[in-house]
């Protein structure tokens, strides 16, 4: 609560300086439309964060109840065994039925709450009004709806923990005839994501709009930070990718509650009958044409993050900063053209994965450019360690091993063996744990001074990077070796297969990996609460970096900005010869000189 | 603690299954071929990494080098790993036009029909007659997963083997022909590199030709409801006069089974009509 003490306190700030012509009307706001129906744009980042930060530990819970079953099959969850529900438990022993809930709670829960409303809700309405200069989004209500959405679509998603059937148990890709024929849980699921999906689209024109409309005088495009830009090419994703699955998620709606027939063909031998001649692959094909997107969505922000936190740290402008946007706008447009690889075995034509195969491979050479231009912005660098910069660091070691298995399944043959099995369950953890959570990692730890006016206490930080970053590969990359093994993915009891008995050690030691992974996220908790309520107050320029928000009061009043700004330069002129302080912020024309008195010439510092 | 850490010390290479199918080898040579390449770029990027990390670390004197990159320099490293990712994914063609495309499974010396349902799988043999009776999907019920036409006579002498054992021989062209009752599944063969999603309404050709006598496991690869990890089955690899052997047996009773049945249907019209005749009589 002290945090938005403190932004209380910064209105009567804001009040003083009484050419900001916000103070009038936010005095008359009631605590509810402050902190809680609030259209401005921090705030909604901070309830996008708390919420996400929730279900982080909701999905964390599921994860480690599928572990434990993969471990110990058999035998009851210690502690908490019997105090679980009888329809998930029988004598603290997870159900075969329930298993499968788990797996699909676990994957919804953890893209659609934790990393999308990171990555993009959080981070998104944070950085982007404060990055380009402007006093907040260029449509306020529609984004206070975008979060709002989210509670109750979250609550219908796992909706199904209200029936006796159990929640949706079809897998997050929920794919048809199963997903058709199961009971409401799958309903309540469809319609959850179709909302959730609704308020992704809402944020992403929001973010479009604001980023073409509302750029400060001076912020062309290609002086944006790249977070911005990710930002911006996300957003599009969003809006051409998420209709989609909106459609599909109806089509699948109607079939399952209204006995139509887009993905069933007739006469199964179910409980459910169905007539007319439906196409289950017509599913995949509309869902992962967004889905193969999301995982762009996913990634693309904390890509961006991680640029501007590397910069910022080894005090060194961002190498190739153009060949970067134009590696995402790559990534973006390639992402689009790539969904079959998730098909390879599906029974779509083989001629077809052989296209596949061939863009998906290709996406690998944007990916490497980033890669490279990472390695280049440190080289020669100067970099500082935080938590902030380590865990960026730990992004690019971890999306370089994402990086290269994916390229396993990307070949169609080799993906024979490897699809659907533990090889995939790794590679997906390493690109969106390894990559987009430690990137989300580094942004909470690089903006929450300006988010909450108050420093996270660096040492925390470290412990908590350090278990995270040692864990997490205990915790995932076995699972490659697991894959290797043929171990399916997916199953409740992997050891009455004969070929499979020889992994129970290894899982067990993975189980246990990521029992403490799970935990050293509380150190993360622990860190912000504590910071909230007795954290060191923070300045306004915690670490000396260019970009507009760091120019803004700490923490922004309403309208962030208290003078009028212009920008003079890129956002990564770190370190330029000849000046006395190693940033040159992207608001002042004159950066001092080392010699005493001078003026160094602004106009020999362009950004290229 | 014995196994937990033999992810760490052995190569990854070994966790393999054995391989007992012909192109098997082939796709484990290109897993491999990409490992490699992987290792290789995995050591590069790492070692310039942690170098960076440890040379550049903060010092208090220095000052980091203006510099924003260099056009020739992203060039290299765009075209380079465009003409690496490329090469594998060319490399990879053979492989796939090889096992997956439908016009180019081989004749085959053996065909089984394989039919997936929630939990199992159900096989079929053409029986005695070498022929395989129509399927009719109006006509599939639990009873009749594969929809077997009741009045086309090649199909009375199907073998249907329900304990999802499938008998093969060694050293031949195995075609299945793959499909599913009710939802998706995936009929995974790990020693013999084959999965394939089993679609309803659509029947799929998977071909392999198998190496080693032995006993294999089937197992489902596609999520399929809540026993989805309880679909085991069992393949048996046998030399050719086993498999015969083993055929022959089938066949032979699948025939015995037909006679008796016949003499039963037989033995019940007679009755049935000295029935009739009784009860006109009766009226």
């Amino acid at each position: 609560m002290s945090a938005t003490s403190a932004v209380a306190n910064n209105h009567h700030d804001v009040h003083s300086h009484s050419h900001d012509h916000h103070g009038h009307d936010h005095h008359e706001l009631s605590f509810i439309q402050k902190y809680i129906f609030s259209t401005d744009h921090k705030v909604i980042a901070r309830q996008f964060m708390f919420s996400a930060l929730f279900f982080l530990f909701v999905g964390g819970f599921f994860a480690l109840l599928i572990r434990w079953q993969l471990a110990y099959p058999g035998k009851a969850i210690p502690i908490i065994g019997n105090l679980l529900p009888a329809t998930w438990v029988t004598d603290g022993v997870v159900q075969a039925s329930f298993y499968t809930q788990l797996l699909t709670m676990h994957g919804s829960v953890m893209i659609f709450l934790v990393i999308i409303p990171l990555a993009v809700g959080m981070f998104g309405n944070f950085c982007i009004p404060l990055m380009l200069g402007t006093d907040d989004m260029a449509l306020p209500k529609l984004n206070m709806f975008s979060f709002w959405l989210m509670p109750p679509a979250a609550m219908i998603t796992m909706g199904g923990f209200w029936f006796p059937d159990g929640m949706a148990a079809a897998g997050w890709t929920s794919y048809p005839p199963l997903a058709v024929i199961n009971g409401p849980g799958q309903t309540c699921w469809l319609i959850g994501v179709f909302l959730i999906g609704f308020s992704s689209i809402m944020g992403g024109v929001n973010y479009i709009t604001t980023i073409l409309n509302k750029r400060t005088p001076g912020m062309t495009l290609f002086r944006m930070p790249l977070t911005v830009w990710a930002l911006f090419i996300t957003a599009m994703l969003i809006v051409l990718g998420t209709p989609v699955l909106a459609a599909a998620l109806s089509m699948q709606f109607f079939d399952q509650f209204l006995g139509s027939s887009f993905f069933i063909p007739d006469n199964l031998v179910t409980t459910k009958k169905f007539v007319g001649g439906g196409q289950a692959v017509l599913f995949q094909h509309l869902f992962w044409f967004y889905s193969h997107p999301a995982v762009y969505i996913m990634i693309l922000t904390p890509m961006g993050i991680v640029s501007d936190v590397l910069a910022t740290f080894a005090r060194k402008p961002l190498y190739g900063y153009k060949a970067m946007i134009f590696a995402l706008m790559a990534i973006a447009f390639l992402g689009f053209i790539v969904w079959g690889h998730h098909m390879f075995q599906s029974g779509m034509n083989p001629l077809l994965g052989t296209t596949f195969m061939l863009s998906t491979i290709v996406i690998a050479v944007p990916s490497a450019i980033k890669i490279f231009n990472w390695l280049g912005t440190i080289w020669r660098g100067n970099i500082h360690f935080t938590a902030a910069s380590m865990n960026a660091l730990a992004f690019i070691a971890t999306f370089i091993i994402g990086g290269l298995s994916g390229v396993f399944m990307a070949s169609a043959p080799i993906d024979i063996y490897i699809h659907d099995t533990y090889f995939i369950v790794a590679h997906i953890h390493y690109v969106l744990f390894g990559g987009a959570l430690f990137g989300i990692f580094a942004g909470i730890y690089y903006w929450f001074p300006k988010m909450f006016g108050k420093m996270l206490n660096e040492n925390m930080g470290r412990k908590h990077f350090y278990w995270s970053f040692i864990f997490f590969n205990l915790t995932f990359f076995p699972m490659h070796i697991l894959g290797v093994g043929g171990h399916m993915r997916r199953i409740y009891d992997p050891y009455i297969y004969d070929f499979l008995k020889p992994f129970q050690p290894m899982n067990e030691f993975i189980t246990i990996a990521a029992g403490l992974l799970g935990f050293s996220q509380l150190i993360l908790v622990v860190n912000i609460l504590w910071t909230i309520k007795f954290g060191k107050k923070a300045p306004d320029n915690p670490w000396n970096a260019n970009t507009l928000e760091w120019s803004a009061p700490t923490p922004p009043p309403h309208g962030n900005f208290t003078e009028d700004i212009r920008v003079y330069r890129g956002p990564y002129e770190y370190s330029m010869p000849g000046a006395k302080e190693d940033y040159a912020p992207q608001t002042k024309q004159d950066i001092p000189s080392e010699v005493e008195g001078e003026i160094v010439d602004e106009s020999m510092f362009k950004a290229h | 603690m014995k196994g937990w850490f033999e992810w760490a010390y052995r190569d990854m290479l070994s966790f393999f299954p054995e391989n007992v199918s012909t192109f098997g080898a082939q796709l484990d040579g290109l897993f491999s071929f990409v490992y490699w390449i992987s290792v290789l770029i995995f050591l590069l990027t790492y070692f310039l990494l942690i170098a960076f990390i440890i040379k550049y670390r903060a010092q208090p004197n220095r000052k980091s080098y203006h510099f924003h990159g260099s056009n020739i320099v992203e060039f290299t490293w765009t075209i380079l790993p465009t003409f690496l990712f490329v090469g594998i994914g060319l490399f990879s063609e053979d492989a796939w036009t090889k096992t997956k495309y439908q016009m180019k499974v081989p004749k085959p010396d053996v065909e089984v029909d394989v039919m997936a349902y929630q939990f199992g799988w159900q096989i079929r043999y053409p029986g005695p007659d070498g022929i395989f009776g129509k399927k009719d999907r109006n006509q599939m019920s639990k009873m009749n997963l594969f929809g077997l036409d009741s009045n086309d006579v090649n199909g009375k002498d199907d073998i249907i083997i329900e304990n999802a054992q499938l008998h093969l021989p060694i050293n031949k062209n195995v075609v299945v022909n793959l499909s599913t009752a009710d939802v998706l599944h995936s009929f995974f063969l790990p020693n013999f590199r084959v999965k394939q999603d089993a679609l309803p309404g659509k029947w799929i050709k998977v071909w392999f030709n198998g190496t080693k006598a032995g006993k294999y496991e089937i197992a489902c690869a596609e999520l399929c409801g809540s026993n989805h990890y309880a679909m085991r089955g069992e393949i048996f690899m046998y030399s050719q006069q086993d498999y015969d052997k083993w055929l022959d047996g089938k066949n032979k009773t699948m025939l015995e089974l037909q006679q008796k049945m016949k003499a039963e249907q037989e033995a019940a019209t007679a009755a049935t009509t000295s029935d009739s005749t009784a009860t006109t009589q009766g009226s």
